[in-house]
């Protein structure tokens, strides 16, 4: 730190976070910051997958069929080549799919998460500041949505969506009808929980006050009410985000999700399933032990976030 | 322990006598209709053979024996077929069956409705002699004629005019979910996509062979889970065996696999007619698989031995024609195949003006064939690698068939399985020149045409001597292979596993025969 003099309006707001509760309590949660860790290693090697990844496996062309089904650390009987995890029956190695494959799986998460956050926020927002018949409409829509499973919903809008997209497109555009999907069948928790939060906060006197000084309802719901619903928010983003990256993987595995030449762990999982009674178990597990501890450590993060936020808990 | 012991004589009293002649089966493709005259495929085709029974039949060694006739000789000097019907057989709802029906089912098989009216080509009539008596006419002299119609199923005519079904309709009608043959089976409830269940057909004519008295099939798309379901006793036996699992299966007490090399070829398919590529990025008013120097390429492209050996686990076998080396009339003289050469291919392609290669799209079946999916992408994989990028789309085969009827792919994957186990089949129906009214080459998507195959295929039809026709199959072959009009790469191999107490008999052309099923 003292080599790295740091301005004083950074100096400060990083003093104030180290300085906080929030931080006091993760020193103190040997859950959160294993589980931190874990993601940050899981994240960082999703996203510089091209210089880590031995063979770029989204590449047909770099592909040999001989090397398929080597298992893990034994070199192949006809090519010579050895893997660290094997490689799965196309010949792609599992190592390097499952590193491309884990960018599919987070990018989808969080793209997904997002969508739906930015969609649950702004209609959870209009319905609680607004209320009338465009909060019943809304919050009906999300209770009668709410009675169907998420992963029900997701493959009915992936379906539909799949249907308008021309076959031509379909593999570039499967990911982002993955993220739509997803988004869709997720953005009633925020809706409910900004729209419960909102109808507090507009009661209360400084929503009173910016009214009153002739703010437009649009500014007082972003710049005032927004700031103080977020910290719910901020845990329902993060729990949906192992939820999201599980839905995908449950897409991917049913096969309506990821195409096979552009593997997400879940697709990864499915090719490994076929594989399993006649003895190549590598295919299968390496890719569910990594959708297992991603969801697992991203899942715990958001339990231990929901905790510390909550001032009961305390 | 008392109680214990109590539950188990209460199974071991119950569950055999319950269970003993029930047996539950499972394919990957349901049967799409149960028309059979709608959908000339193996799944329906196979499946239907134990609710329909055709004039005549396979026997387990694939010869032709007799099953609604009785017997057939040819007219005068091979102006037509007389067949000699069975007396005294009845539908499943007790009609009587008499050459009415026979006519009947001419007339509906060969109608512009019906896929399987090619098979009627060499037909120029049907005559009914007297009620159990029919003369079925030729345009010219046609020595394998009963050898094509195994597969003609006869359809009660009373029945078919009462239920509004007396043409097939592709969208669906009586017929296509409700049947009434004289087979040995008849359906008692049919559950598209979830079960079938049959029941042995009382009246039957034949000497029953079985000893089932319930049998119900049920389609299972994922062949791991087929196979779960088969190690645990849930279904006797399931069709197929995922390749890779044969080694392991075999050391299982409890199972057994049957393991055959099938009558069906394995190939790729091309656009020749088409102007231009379908779902090419860049290549949008040209269609290189129109030059037969691409279309060679690919073949060249293509590591066969390598599919063979990873993705099919060594159960295939290659080959270099439309029909397998155990067909009636196999070429032995052909010469020149392309065999997997990386340059060679490269340089076709840069010699057809595509040196820097082009895109493309690729369909496949995912449930059809052995792996479909899998040596798809094999192959989208090889042909990346000499500069054809293929985008691969693999789809069940219920979309599939529509999907390369309506000219919506660049290259295809196809299987095909003579049904007369003859190498003038294939001809007929995919390298003649698509013509509706002759009923030839209807499932020739890409509208391959060549003169002298054209011209050939007659005189392959009439042709009486061994010899002459043999060197005339040759000849076509050899053209099909020098034109690169398909690309052949396997013959799939037969892989059925059941249940170690269950007795049956595979048939080369992969139709699984109920009546030939004993359940110990």
């Amino acid at each position: 730190m003292t080599d790295m003099p740091l301005k004083p309006a950074q100096q400060s707001r990083l003093r104030i976070f180290l300085d906080s509760d929030i931080f006091y309590m993760f020193k103190k949660s040997p859950v959160a910051i294993l589980s931190t860790i874990v993601v940050a290693i899981l994240v960082l090697s999703a996203v510089f997958a091209p210089l880590i990844a031995p063979t770029n496996p989204f590449d047909p062309a770099s592909l040999n069929l001989m090397n398929g089904f080597t298992g893990p650390m034994t070199p192949n009987a006809f090519t010579g080549d050895s893997f660290l995890l094997g490689t799965d029956d196309q010949g792609r190695d599992v190592f390097s799919t499952i590193l491309y494959g884990m960018r599919v799986s987070l990018f989808v998460g969080v793209a997904a998460v997002l969508f739906a956050m930015v969609l649950g926020i702004t209609l959870g927002l209009i319905s609680g500041y607004v209320g009338g018949w465009t909060e019943t409409i809304i919050m009906r829509t999300a209770d009668v949505q709410l009675t169907f499973p998420s992963i029900l919903v997701a493959m009915l809008i992936f379906g539909v969506a799949k249907g308008f997209t021309p076959v031509e497109y379909r593999d570039q555009m499967a990911i982002w009808v993955l993220i739509l999907a997803i988004g869709l069948s997720d953005w009633v928790q925020f809706a409910r929980v900004v729209r419960g939060a909102t109808l507090v906060e507009k009661r209360k006197e400084y929503v009173e006050a910016a009214r009153l000084i002739g703010r437009t309802p649009f500014a007082i719901m972003l710049r005032h009410i927004l700031p103080n619903v977020l910290s719910p928010v901020l845990v329902i983003a993060t729990i949906s985000l192992a939820l999201a990256i599980i839905a995908e993987a449950t897409l991917s595995f049913l096969g309506v999700g990821a195409p096979a030449t552009q593997p997400s762990l879940g697709t990864l999982i499915r090719i490994g399933q076929g594989f399993l009674f006649s003895g190549e178990w590598w295919i299968l597990l390496f890719p569910a032990v990594t959708l297992l501890v991603l969801a697992l450590s991203v899942n715990l993060l958001g339990d231990w976030l929901r905790d510390a936020l909550n001032p009961r808990l305390r | 322990m008392l109680r214990k012991l109590s539950y188990a004589a209460l199974i071991a009293a119950f569950a055999p006598a319950a269970y003993a002649e029930e047996f539950t089966w499972a394919v990957t493709t349901d049967p799409q209709t149960m028309d059979p005259h709608a959908v000339n495929s193996a799944p329906v085709l196979g499946f239907l053979n134990n609710v329909y029974e055709g004039l005549v039949r396979r026997g387990q060694d694939m010869a032709i024996e007799p099953a609604l006739a009785t017997s057939w000789e040819l007219i005068g000097a091979g102006e037509g077929w007389r067949f000699n019907l069975r007396e005294g057989v009845t539908f499943q709802d007790g009609a009587a069956f008499t050459a009415q029906d026979v006519l009947f089912s001419y007339e509906r098989a060969a109608s512009e409705e019906a896929d399987t009216s090619s098979w009627f080509s060499p037909v120029s009539e049907v005559v009914v002699v007297d009620d159990f008596t029919v003369d079925i006419m030729t345009t010219s002299p046609n020595p394998i004629f009963p050898d094509s119609i195994a597969n003609w199923m006869i359809m009660d005519s009373g029945w078919a005019e009462a239920n509004d079904a007396v043409r097939p309709n592709p969208d669906g009608n009586y017929a296509t979910l409700n049947t009434n043959g004289t087979g040995a089976f008849s359906i008692t409830n049919r559950e598209p996509g979830l079960r079938t269940v049959l029941e042995p057909h009382a009246d039957w004519w034949g000497e029953a062979a079985h000893n089932i008295t319930r049998a119900e099939l049920t389609p299972i798309q994922n062949p791991a889970t087929a196979l779960a379901a088969l190690l645990s006793g849930d279904v006797d036996f399931i069709n197929p065996v995922p390749v890779q699992d044969v080694a392991r299966l075999k050391n299982h007490a409890n199972v057994k696999v049957i393991q055959g090399i099938e009558a069906r070829v394995i190939m790729l398919g091309f656009p020749h007619e088409a102007e231009a590529l379908k779902y090419s990025a860049e290549t949008t008013q040209a269609n290189p698989f129109a030059d037969p120097r691409v279309r060679r390429a690919v073949a060249h492209a293509i590591n066969v031995p390598a599919i063979l050996q990873t993705t099919m686990r060594g159960t295939a076998e290659a080959v270099n024609q439309l029909v397998s080396p155990a067909m009636r009339g196999y070429s032995d003289t052909l010469g020149g195949e392309a065999v997997f050469d990386q340059a060679a291919a490269r340089g076709l392609l840069a010699e057809a003006g595509y040196a820097d290669g082009f895109s493309f799209g690729l369909k496949c079946p995912n449930d059809r064939y052995l792996n479909d999916e899998a040596v798809c992408q094999a192959i989208t994989a090889m042909l990346a690698q000499v500069g054809m990028r293929a985008t691969l789309d693999a789809m069940p085969v219920q979309n599939y068939w529509p999907e390369l009827r309506a000219d919506n792919y660049d290259m295809y994957l196809l299987g095909w399985s003579p049904g007369t186990f003859d190498a003038e089949h294939p001809i007929r129906f995919l390298a003649s020149t698509p013509n509706e009214e002759k009923r030839l080459g209807s499932w020739n998507f890409g509208g391959y045409s060549n003169a002298r195959v054209d011209e050939l295929l007659p005189i392959i039809q009439s042709e009486v001597d061994d010899l002459k026709r043999q060197a005339m199959l040759d000849e076509v072959a050899q053209i099909l292979q020098d034109e690169t009009a398909y690309v052949p790469l396997y013959v799939q191999p037969l892989v059925w596993g059941a249940r170690a107490n269950i007795d049956l008999v595979q048939r080369p052309d992969n139709f699984f025969i109920l009546r030939w099923v004993t359940v110990n």
